[in-house]
């Protein structure tokens, strides 16, 4: 059974003319990262928006269709008070709680608002900080960190709940090479240990490897749906979508250039595939 | 101006934040319930001594600051324009009533401002939120306090990042009122215009984080309620009744 599903999801924002997300019907499976890609406005950060039930009770507009969460509607009530949701955005120092002396103290603080007892509150928030390898961190003061430091902070702060469902909206943004690597290699604990992961990027390079499915989407609507290695190994992501990884964006670059069995889709999505393919 | 809390080492700061708030919410009231014209601006005297024992001695200075503009008009509005009897100050042709209450508002003013920045400026937005956590009040209540107190240096943080970055561009805002002037509107507009767009994002953050769950949060670390701070706070309520009701029985409504 999926854990998060839309119905025939239709999304508009008050002040738009035009449907966001357009009779979207989509499920999203426990075990898996799903990466949602598409091009500025295709509607990946609303329809994290919508699973989170933030839009439209935060931003106004209209909700056609069902959206179903855990069982639930995070329409009804708001998804924070299920506690097994951890939503990240792409601007980590807008998600800080603004009032947390040491980092510690901003890690502990949803937990503390859902009234959990001290002890597991302790025990959880020591955890999040070793999952993000930000031990050390823990006595520092939140408006003294680096952009990357206050970017796992806010992941801490939500591994810290040990979610059923992570709803990511650029979550490495802010991250150097290493610590995007450490990131997803927590994703991907996380979905191997049971969870929903959900996850809007534009980081194609990385995420190809790391995502069991990615959907994308154009216009509010899931254009292509499948396996990375498939999806980004075809033509039609770069006709309906954002185009794919720079290995395969090199091929068929080169493709055009030079008429060649060997530069044709589909293209390697990996160095490692393109390897084998060109050796 | 800083931010609040961890500038201040001193009594203040060491005090149950409890008590700074009783103790500033007191300060005001006692202001408008202590006979004029010396109980306000003995109320002020003692405002300011207060405020130097408790380590934030600097809200004195700022209280001055900030209740200058203030004066000067009371003193304008009472002292120079008020009726009754008159006396000559060099030029100045004075109302001996108007000024007696241009100094009673001035004390009840400066009383009031300098506390509350003494309590600003010990305060400590974490050690609160546990302290009130521990009394079990509601989260969204309390973060909507701790929210307003933050506010303004975050805001002047922002105010600082926001100048430089116009410095960059070239904008001159130093120099006459006249530069100055020209130079407010491209210092505030993308100050205003970038708070606002934060907003939705700041509001889906505080869901996701449980701020508006409701019920009771749990206290991280709560602050030790001392016998000390719990008999100055039992002390500040007995004050504020016996000002209340001497203001009640004895001087004029």
């Amino acid at each position: 059974m999926a854990d998060v599903t839309f119905d025939g999801v239709s999304f508009r924002y008050a002040a738009s003319t035009i449907d966001v997300l357009d009779g979207v019907s989509l499920e999203f499976r426990a075990g898996e990262i799903t990466w949602l890609f598409g091009p500025l406005g295709a509607g990946c950060t609303t329809l994290l928006l919508v699973a989170a039930g933030l839009a439209p009770r935060h931003t106004g507009g209209t909700l056609v269709g069902a959206v179903s969460l855990l069982g639930r509607d995070p329409q009804a009530t708001g998804s924070a008070r299920f506690g097994q949701i951890g939503f990240v955005t792409a601007t980590p120092e807008l998600q800080l709680s603004g009032i947390a002396a040491t980092v510690w103290e901003e890690v502990a603080f949803t937990p503390a608002n859902l009234g959990w007892p001290i002890e597991r509150i302790r025990s959880a928030a020591d955890r999040a900080l070793r999952l993000l390898g930000i031990e050390h961190l823990a006595h520092r003061s939140p408006r003294t960190l680096s952009g990357g430091e206050l970017q796992r902070t806010v992941i801490a702060s939500m591994a810290v709940l040990q979610p059923k469902v992570w709803l990511l909206d650029e979550p490495a943004s802010s991250l150097d090479q290493s610590g995007r690597i450490r990131t997803y290699e927590l994703f991907r604990a996380e979905a191997d240990a049971g969870a929903i992961v959900i996850l809007a990027s534009e980081d194609a390079d990385a995420l190809s490897t790391v995502a069991d499915r990615v959907i994308v989407l154009n216009d509010g609507r899931p254009v292509l749906d499948g396996a990375p290695g498939v999806v980004l190994a075809g033509d039609a992501i770069w006709d309906r979508g954002p185009g794919s990884t720079s290995i395969a964006g090199l091929a068929r670059a080169a493709g055009r250039l030079v008429e060649s069995p060997l530069l044709a889709a589909p293209y390697p999505v990996t160095v490692a595939e393109g390897l084998v393919r060109w050796r | 101006m800083t931010a609040p809390g961890p500038a201040s080492p001193g009594l203040a700061r060491r005090a149950h934040p409890l008590t700074g708030l009783s103790t500033a919410i007191a300060v005001t009231v006692l202001a408008f319930l202590v006979p004029p014209p010396w109980g306000p601006l003995l109320l002020y005297g003692a405002s300011g001594v207060l405020v130097a024992i408790c380590g934030v001695g600097r809200a004195i200075r700022q209280g001055v600051i900030v209740c200058l503009p203030l004066w000067v008009f009371l003193f304008l509005l009472h002292g120079l324009m008020g009726g009754g009897p008159t006396r000559s100050l060099g030029p100045l042709t004075l109302s001996a009533d108007g000024t007696i209450a241009a100094l009673v508002q001035a004390g009840r003013f400066g009383a009031i401002i300098t506390a509350s920045l003494g309590f600003y400026h010990a305060f400590d937005p974490s050690r609160f939120l546990n302290a009130v956590a521990a009394r079990g009040w509601p989260m969204h209540v309390s973060y909507l306090f701790v929210a307003t107190l933050h506010a303004l240096p975050a805001f002047l943080d922002r105010a600082g990042a926001s100048i430089e970055a116009q410095r960059t561009r070239g904008l001159r805002y130093r120099g006459g009122a006249w530069a100055r002037a020209r130079a407010v509107v491209p210092l505030a507009l993308p100050l205003i215009l970038g708070a606002l767009a934060e907003v939705d994002e700041r509001a889906h953050a505080l869901e996701m984080r449980a701020v508006a769950v409701g019920g009771k949060r749990t206290p991280l670390d709560p602050p030790a309620d001392t016998l000390a701070d719990r008999t100055i706070r039992w002390s500040l309520l007995l004050l504020v009744l016996l000002a209340l009701v001497g203001r009640l029985t004895s001087w004029p409504m």
